[in-house]
């Protein structure tokens, strides 16, 4: 499997088909057991720090400090790329801007909500200007104006280069957004494709290929206690 | 929609019950303390000559055994369940006796046979308790008076994350401990008119003491998601583990700075040098505002062994001492390093 530089590739699956797993090896914090797999010509396995230099991660798990705020995490994330601290402080403040949180950007991660903490992660993602982003279900547990704002610096980066590698199960955003299309099933791949080349619409050719929707009747939901 | 009869009945024991598990937890992570260097030699080393150690320790545990037990079920939840007015006044009477607080009220009671005494007692726990709510409710409605937000960044590459550990470190009891004592040192020095000069070198080495089971537990704090944010950070691991160690010593030089700094530097450094070990390889997790336990013995007493020793020596002889020491703790760093960096999972 290949992903072209200045693609956005989306890659499907049901809950536990291996997207995470597969997004977590190319990240660096899973060792392949077998395999090879490159980023940006780099191998995963024998460079990890040269693939963590160019690359950024919206990681399942967040990946965030409870004992720091908000801003504080992207204060520590820039130097540690090489960011001047000069540098770190107005791509800070223009990200904080950009994903709105720009009002909760003292607040402790531990104080946080879900959403607030998702889009520090992010912010994370893209301080250091990656070459390659890998977004572990990005467009989960944000509101419609962040995820508007995400699919536009989305789509902006990828033109100007930057690799996106993202998992979802928001099959509408990820037809609009994909320009490469991947489905998974029991950890291999059953579908990859550019979303004009897909038969049906997505929806349609994910449940025949990956999973069907079961139907199971709860008779006792909706019926008065006895 | 709420419970009535037998069911209520039912709901409050399944409420209680699950308290009951909540705080046996509790009770055995107290028990880890059996894991802090501090306590052991307070309490088998010290024996009765550690009278004023074991009150400040005895003062210091108030703060884990004055929580509300109720408070360990969240209040959203707690405000959903449909419990009638008298079913929930028979939580709050049930609940308080799952606090350790309420048994040692009794067995004072019994055994001194005073009530004024265990009176004073509940007056101080609830005061406690107070001040450890506190801890808990001003960084989250008023993060200014956040005294853990003051804490500096150290610059640098890894600044952000020793000011991170700073922040963690200080999060647990046992550099008060170390506080109380590095002050009641400090008052013994001026108020005596002819302090002894090896006092301060013992104190510093105490202090030392009773931060050296944090550095058996370097990762106690980092929460899985924090663990996973080290693995993609182009760091390697000795980084990591050096951001950990710069908090360590920077919370520990400002403690022993008043008593010997020398002395304390090197226990400091022994204390690291063996800690790496534990820490990368056990990863035991500790609990905010509770002493750090569970860490190996063996360890710990490896630790003691060379913390007084090393100390002793720079104090005793001179401070080339401290070379060898930093040698061994750039070897510690250097080697668990590389073990950190195989352990992505």
């Amino acid at each position: 499997m290949e992903v072209e530089t200045g693609a956005i590739c989306a890659f499907l699956g049901p809950n536990g088909a291996g997207k995470s797993t597969t997004v977590k090896m190319l990240t660096g914090l899973l060792k392949p057991t077998s395999g090879d797999a490159l980023v940006a010509g780099h191998n995963v396995a024998s460079e990890p720090l040269a693939v963590k230099r160019i690359i950024g991660v919206l990681p399942e798990n967040l990946g965030l400090f409870d004992a720091l705020t908000v801003e504080e995490h992207l204060y520590l994330s820039g130097p540690i790329y090489s960011l001047s601290r000069a540098e770190t402080r107005s791509r800070t403040d223009q990200l904080l801007r950009a994903l709105a949180l720009e009002n909760g950007r003292s607040t402790f991660i531990e104080h946080c909500s879900y959403g607030m903490r998702k889009k520090t992660a992010l912010a994370m993602a893209l301080l250091h200007n990656p070459r390659v982003l890998f977004l572990d279900e990005p467009f989960e547990g944000i509101d419609p104006v962040t995820s508007k704002t995400l699919r536009g610096l989305l789509t902006k980066v990828a033109a100007r280069g930057v690799t996106v590698f993202l998992t979802s199960h928001i099959l509408p955003i990820v037809e609009r957004l994909a320009t490469q299309i991947v489905m998974i099933r029991e950890g291999r791949a059953v579908w990859n494709s550019r979303p004009d080349e897909l038969p049906k619409s997505l929806e349609d050719v994910y449940f025949d290929l990956v999973e069907w929707p079961i139907e199971e009747d709860l008779p006792w939901l909706g019926c008065s206690p006895s | 929609m709420a419970y009535r009869g037998g069911s209520a009945l039912a709901g409050l024991l399944s409420i209680l019950s699950a308290l009951g598990r909540v705080t046996y937890r509790n009770l055995r992570k107290l028990g880890s303390l059996a894991g802090n260097n501090f306590f052991l030699f307070v309490f088998l080393l010290l024996g009765q000559s550690g009278g004023f150690l074991q009150v400040v320790l005895g003062l210091l545990l108030l703060f884990p055994f004055s929580s509300d037990p109720l408070r360990s079920i969240p209040s959203e939840r707690l405000q959903q369940w449909p419990l009638t007015p008298r079913i929930a006044l028979a939580l709050r009477l049930a609940s308080v006796w799952f606090s350790p607080v309420a048994w040692i009220t009794v067995g004072l009671i019994i055994w001194t046979k005073s009530l004024q005494f265990a009176a004073a007692f509940v007056g101080i726990s609830a005061l406690f308790y107070a001040l450890s709510s506190l801890f808990t409710w001003v960084p989250a409605r008023a993060p200014r008076l956040n005294i853990l937000a003051h804490v500096p960044d150290f610059g640098g590459p890894i600044g952000g994350l020793v000011r991170k550990n700073a922040r963690e470190l200080l999060s647990i009891l046992d550099p008060y401990a170390g506080l109380v004592l590095t002050l009641s040192a400090t008052v013994y020095r001026f108020a005596s008119s002819k302090p002894e000069p090896d006092a301060f070198m013992i104190l510093s080495m105490l202090v030392a003491l009773t931060l050296s089971t944090y550095a058996l537990c370097l990762f106690g704090l980092d929460t899985a998601s924090g663990f996973a944010r080290y693995h993609l950070f182009p760091l390697r691991g000795w980084q990591i583990l050096l951001a950990k160690d710069v908090a360590f010593l920077a919370v520990l030089l400002i403690l022993v700075a008043p008593l010997h700094l020398l002395a304390g530097l090197a226990a400091g450094l022994m204390a690291l040098t063996v800690g790496h070990h534990a820490s990368v390889r056990y990863r035991v997790p500790q609990t905010h505002w509770r002493f750090t336990g569970g860490a190996p013995l063996t360890s710990g007493l490896l630790q003691a062994f060379l913390m007084f020793s090393a100390g002793t020596l720079v104090a005793r002889t001179s401070a080339w001492v401290l070379l060898p020491c930093v040698a061994m703790f750039a070897g510690s760093l250097w080697y668990f390093g590389k073990e950190l960096d195989r352990s992505a999972e």
